[in-house]
């Protein structure tokens, strides 16, 4: 059964004024349950604009988006996914445990089971030894863990992630990356990431979606075949380094018609 | 603990230490150039008069203090009510925000001869209300600010939980603004004295701190108005300090910092 059906969807901002910009025109998507799915594509390509489509934070101008086999509004009212953004957007009132609980207290759980549920959350990121401190007292990275113990608390079956490692440093990411795939695996949750790293897209992906810019479309769709569970083994893993060489080309296409900006290619 | 303690004896000496110095100058001055009491009294004979009007001066205080609380008060509340309809309704807050900030840029306090006017002349009700006008709107700007000015990230994580907008209120907006309300509260305890004083020389009953120093100048007691200005700096300091207590225990997160560093 497919998590995400996404059938000729455009979106236009500002439609019908002299700024007119088209984000996104003709993009068919469908994303298996289980799949972990990259958007890779220089800035302005539309996969931000892509992942608030998915996530009804956006409504789109043109064509239809299924999500869990309800509307994209439903699936938001049902709390069927989870997201994470490049700012890690923990309350800074909130102690690290109070802010996993945020999205149970609005959907109305009792006290004792949010706070099981936090420490069950905060247990599966590692950081149970925390669950008292503010944000402000921990790192970039246990902050983004945090974030992400967050997004996972309701144990939704789809996790939205726009750039949640952008704002790490590198030996961070690699280790989060690791962890996400971890975490992935035990739960079976389906992932959409949004992503400027080529290397990144590629270790954590089942499918790579190349995007291009004027106007967001969908170029290429490469499939990355690692066989077996991923590891930091992986990365010196021929079918990796295959991987990256399909992205890079595929970028290299949107980069003949445009110049590519924004993508790191470490 | 200690690291505390020895910081703010640090902290504190080298002010206090120039303020005793400054009073002595003072007395020198006085005495050396031998300066007339109408002209400027020394130290020693306004602390003499403090202590001995100490009765009249607590009670002008008392006068004083109870309206600048008063319209503190008041104020507060009203600009934290004002601030959350304003947030509500966008349209409104497009129209008010501007003329808020636009009085609280201009001395309105003058405003406080029209409104002895307005009411009976032994009354305390214009300047109680001249002092909520002047906090009402230092609220108002700075909470509506609070309360607007909210990371896109996290109203966009609310909208993702499918949150109402009673609820992003609650959980995103009023936390947001409480760090400004007691900004707003710092800047408005002071202002609320100085008001009830300068409110007090547009007429009214002479009982206050404010026009019972105009009132021994005229008198040529000027040694008993530096008294009652003593008494001014004493009520001014209380309100403020008063309102920095309560910002250090109203927010979580400056708590926990504060007991970190003590650590």
């Amino acid at each position: 059964m497919s998590a995400i059906e996404i059938d000729n969807i455009s979106k236009i901002f500002n439609a019908g004024s002299g700024n007119q910009v088209v984000a996104l025109t003709d993009i068919d998507l469908s994303i298996a349950s289980g799949e972990f799915v990259s958007l890779i594509g220089p800035s302005g390509c539309g996969k931000s604009t892509l992942l608030r489509l998915i996530a009804n934070l956006l409504e789109p101008t043109d064509g239809n988006i299924v999500v869990n086999g309800k509307s994209p509004k439903q699936a938001r009212l049902d709390q069927d996914y989870g997201m994470a953004f490049q700012q890690s957007g923990l309350f800074e009132w909130r102690t690290v445990a109070k802010n996993i609980e945020l999205p149970l207290e609005l959907k109305g759980w009792d006290k004792a089971k949010r706070h099981e549920r936090a420490m069950e959350m905060l247990e599966l990121v590692k950081l149970a030894d925390f669950a008292g401190h503010y944000p402000w007292q921990l790192s970039g990275g246990m902050q983004q863990r945090v974030a992400i113990a967050r997004a996972l608390a309701v144990h939704p079956s789809l996790l939205l992630m726009d750039e949640p490692f952008g704002a790490l440093d590198e030996m961070t990411r690699e280790h989060m990356q690791s962890e996400l795939l971890n975490i992935c695996r035990a739960s079976g949750t389906t992932v959409v990431f949004v992503t400027h790293s080529i290397p990144e897209a590629v270790y954590l992906s089942n499918r790579v979606v190349v995007m291009s810019p004027r106007p967001g479309r969908v170029t290429e769709i490469v499939n990355v075949s690692i066989e077996g569970e991923r590891s930091d083994a992986t990365r010196d893993n021929d079918a990796f380094f295959r991987g990256i060489t399909a992205v890079r080309e595929a970028l290299r296409g949107v980069e003949m018609s445009d110049h590519v900006r924004g993508i790191e290619d470490r | 603990m200690s690291s505390r303690v020895s910081t703010l004896v640090r902290n504190v000496w080298p002010p206090a230490l120039f303020g005793v110095l400054f009073v002595a100058l003072w007395e020198f001055v006085v005495k050396f150039f031998d300066l007339k009491p109408y002209f400027l009294a020394p130290p020693s004979k306004i602390w003499q008069k403090f202590t001995e009007n100490f009765d009249l001066v607590w009670g002008a205080a008392t006068v004083s203090g109870t309206n600048a609380l008063i319209g503190l008060l008041a104020g507060a509340l009203f600009g934290m009510a004002m601030s959350l309809v304003l947030s509500r309704f966008r349209v409104l807050n497009d129209l008010i925000t501007p003329l808020a900030i636009a009085l609280n840029a201009i001395p309105i306090f003058v405003l406080v001869a029209v409104l002895n006017n307005m009411f009976a002349i032994t009354s305390e009700v214009p300047r109680r209300i001249m002092v909520t006008l002047v906090v009402y709107f230092i609220v108002l700007v700075n909470v509506a600010k609070g309360l607007t000015q909210v990371s896109p990230t996290h109203v966009e994580l609310m909208r993702s939980y499918a949150a109402s907008d009673t609820q992003i209120l609650k959980k995103v907006r009023i936390p947001n603004a409480v760090p400004y309300l007691f900004t707003a509260l710092k800047i408005a305890a002071p202002a609320s004295v100085i008001t009830a004083f300068v409110s007090e020389y547009f007429g009214g009953s002479q009982n206050g701190l404010g026009s019972r120093i105009a009132s021994n100048i005229a008198n040529s007691k000027n040694a008993v108005a530096w008294a009652y200005v003593l008494g001014a700096c004493l009520l001014g300091l209380v309100f403020y300090v008063i309102s920095s207590v309560l910002e250090g225990v109203s927010t979580p997160g400056g708590r926990a910092k504060r007991s970190q560093e003590g650590r």
